[in-house]
């Protein structure tokens, strides 16, 4: 029964991927799709160190942009013809490499959890990006190298001349990538990373070197980092010093962070909405950075467990029925509150904005206009007071919702 | 024959002092207690033994192979199993995985990546059975950090004893607990350490002469005194300096 339950979730999951080009089939939504599906598999592993392992690293690009290099450079090879294979294996090329840069580098860095750990990631990150401006023959500088996928020999017709081909090979290798990573928390060796995690030190008097049990979780996650690279390069053909600096590092601890540590799942969720903020709120607002940032804090703040947690901290009401308690105290929050976050995010572009008028949800709004500036402030200023009026009650809701009653009756 | 020796072991903090030549033999199958004053060294001569310090001299023999350079894994993987006066679980993870873990090494596990715990019948079967031995069957898939503190205690005496290991060392079972759990955890030493060796250290007196075969009394990095319970109920230099009342009472 758990079983069938379990296999049904891998099914839709692969079913949801396959699916979706049919229903959004312009070039944008497809390029979003390649670039989840790449975001998906990096914030998996990046959650294998943080979330499984215990290791905080500011560095876990290097893997993901080694992978890449070494991908663009074997598409120039099979463009030259000196190897030739299909290019739907190019991801494992770049998960050799990204497997062999964390071989290396994680038989000194993984010594210590910890801050020792996060400084070396921090410094081997560093030193890397840098050195990619130094052996330009490799890196190719700060233009970085490019390939062409479409001289590879066709698969079964296939010449992946459109993105559309690429992001069923990025399903194929995003469906196996986590199904193994998920595997691995399955195992021994995945079990003890959380034990090291937890409590290295008792790890080690239950006959576990915690060095070694982070070196293996290490290892993993450069390789599917390295895979992640991999697909990176077969979708843009392209790749630059940025996809290993510390920009590459930053954005797939905000994914997993924000998508939820604790959870297995978490990364996928927060590697599709940081790719949709990304790509769409990018479109409307030059700003999308500072309120990234902006949810990023609320996020550690108030969510500290991440997007799927807060999903998940619903399960206890889910099972007993009284999920039902909670509709409305959510809607006469969550909507005077979404009010507060419009507003708030109105002020913002409306000091920002150059034109004389902006276009905002609907409305049109003149920052010239002292009226304006009022009119938004009021409506923020009212609703974050019906958040405040509102929350007690919500906080009851959930209480009453969440509480089983004691034999007493409490 | 002995199954664990200790030569004229010695470990400084600096210029303090703290294990000032200690030598002792533990029986094979002895139930051994350790007890003394607070500060006398009793934690940290469980360290040492356990690999957690370094000696900064002497010896420690464990089944013919000396064992005071080696890390707390390997002496862990001889067969010498201990728990720790604060609880010392791993927090995040529910109370079946925590003695699952604790059994991987002795189950021939290693570092595998390619077993699925899912189908390792025997080893999730055995794991069940410690926690029937522990009394927390029911608790199995409870975050082991949120365990009330009886039940913590329980578990860490469990991730020790899981293994099967032959040398068992626990750091004062019984510490911070009422009575009455005191008196449950005696039967569970008993019960759990059934044909194996125990070195203990404890305060409660009552637990001490309830389960101890020998005892040795420490006092300020020495051993003063090894005999059994009722010699040391009646040396008087351990009276002196130690007992006093607590012996008469007991």
């Amino acid at each position: 029964m758990v079983q069938l339950k379990r296999l049904s979730i891998w099914i839709g999951y692969l079913v949801v991927m396959l699916v979706l080009p049919q229903f959004f089939d312009s070039i944008l939504s497809v390029s979003i799709f390649n670039q989840m599906a790449i975001a998906i598999v990096f914030a998996l592993s990046y959650n294998m160190l943080l979330g499984q392992g215990g290791m905080l690293s500011f560095g876990h690009a290097v893997y993901f942009g080694f992978g890449g290099f070494l991908a663009v450079h074997t598409l120039i090879m099979i463009e030259f013809e000196t190897v030739y294979f299909s290019i739907l294996f190019i991801p494992l090329i770049g998960g050799v490499f990204g497997l062999l840069a964390a071989i290396f580098i994680g038989s000194f860095s993984t010594h210590k959890a910890g801050t020792v750990f996060a400084m070396i990631s921090l410094g081997m990150g560093e030193l890397i990006a840098a050195s990619s401006l130094i052996f330009v023959g490799f890196f190719g500088g700060e233009a970085g190298i490019s390939g062409d996928r479409t001289y590879g020999p066709p698969f079964f017709g296939v010449e992946f001349l459109r993105d559309v081909e690429i992001y069923y090979v990025a399903v194929f290798w995003v469906f196996i990538a986590t199904v193994f990573m998920y595997l691995f928390t399955q195992t021994p060796a995945g079990r003890m990373a959380n034990a090291v995690r937890d409590n290295p030190e008792r790890a080690e008097f239950i006959g576990y070197s915690a060095r070694k049990v982070r070196f293996i979780s290490f290892c993993a996650a450069g390789l599917f980092a390295g895979i992640a690279g991999g697909l990176f390069a077969l979708n843009y053909e392209f790749i630059t010093e940025e996809t290993l600096n510390a920009t590459t590092s930053g954005r797939v601890l905000l994914m997993a962070y924000i998508g939820g540590l604790g959870y297995f799942i978490g990364p996928i969720v927060g590697a599709v909405i940081l790719t949709l903020m990304n790509s769409l709120l990018s479109n409307y607002s030059d700003l999308w950075m500072l309120y990234l940032g902006v949810m990023f804090l609320l996020t550690v703040l108030f969510l500290p467990r991440g997007f799927a947690g807060f999903i998940m901290m619903h399960q206890v009401a889910w099972v007993r029925g009284t999920i039902k308690q909670l509709a409305l105290p959510y809607l006469l929050t969550g909507v005077p509150a979404l009010l507060v976050m419009l507003s708030a995010i109105a002020l913002i572009e409306m000091s920002h904005v150059e034109a004389d008028v902006l276009q905002f949800i609907g409305f049109t709004l003149e920052p010239a206009l002292l009226t304006d500036w009022l009119m938004v402030g009021i409506v923020g200023t009212g609703s974050l007071f019906a958040v405040r009026k509102s929350l007690p009650r919500l906080r009851d809701a959930w209480d009453s919702a969440n509480t089983i009653p004691s034999e007493g009756g409490s | 024959m002995a199954i664990l020796t200790l030569n004229n072991v010695q470990k400084n903090f600096g210029e303090t002092a703290i294990i000032r030549g200690v030598s002792l033999d533990i029986e094979e199958g002895e139930k051994h207690a350790i007890i003394g004053p607070n500060g006398a060294g009793k934690s940290t001569l469980f360290h040492l033994i356990s690999g957690l310090y370094k000696v900064s001299a002497g010896s420690i023999t464990f089944k013919e192979s000396e064992i005071q350079d080696k890390a707390p894994y390997e002496i862990s993987r001889l067969g010498l199993a201990r728990s720790f006066q604060v609880t010392n679980i791993f927090q995040r993870m529910n109370v079946f995985e925590n003695i699952r873990c604790a059994l991987f090494w002795s189950k021939g596990y290693r570092y595998s990546f390619w077993h699925l715990l899912g189908r390792q019948k025997e080893l999730n079967e055995q794991a069940m059975h410690v926690l029937e031995q522990i009394g927390l069957t029911d608790k199995a898939l409870f975050p082991s950090g949120e365990l009330a503190y009886a039940q913590q205690r329980a578990l860490e005496l469990g991730i020790a004893i899981a293994s099967g290991a032959e040398l068992i060392m626990l750091d004062e079972p019984a510490a911070g607990m009422s009575h009455s759990e005191a008196e449950t955890s005696v039967q569970l030493i008993h019960k759990i350490t059934e044909g194996k060796t125990l070195i203990m250290v404890e305060h409660d007196m009552n637990i001490v002469f309830n389960v101890a075969d020998r005892i040795s009394v420490l006092v300020y990095g020495e051993v003063i005194a090894t005999d059994s319970p009722e010699n040391i109920r009646s040396n008087a230099s351990v009276q002196e300096a130690y007992l006093g009342e607590v012996a008469t009472s007991a």
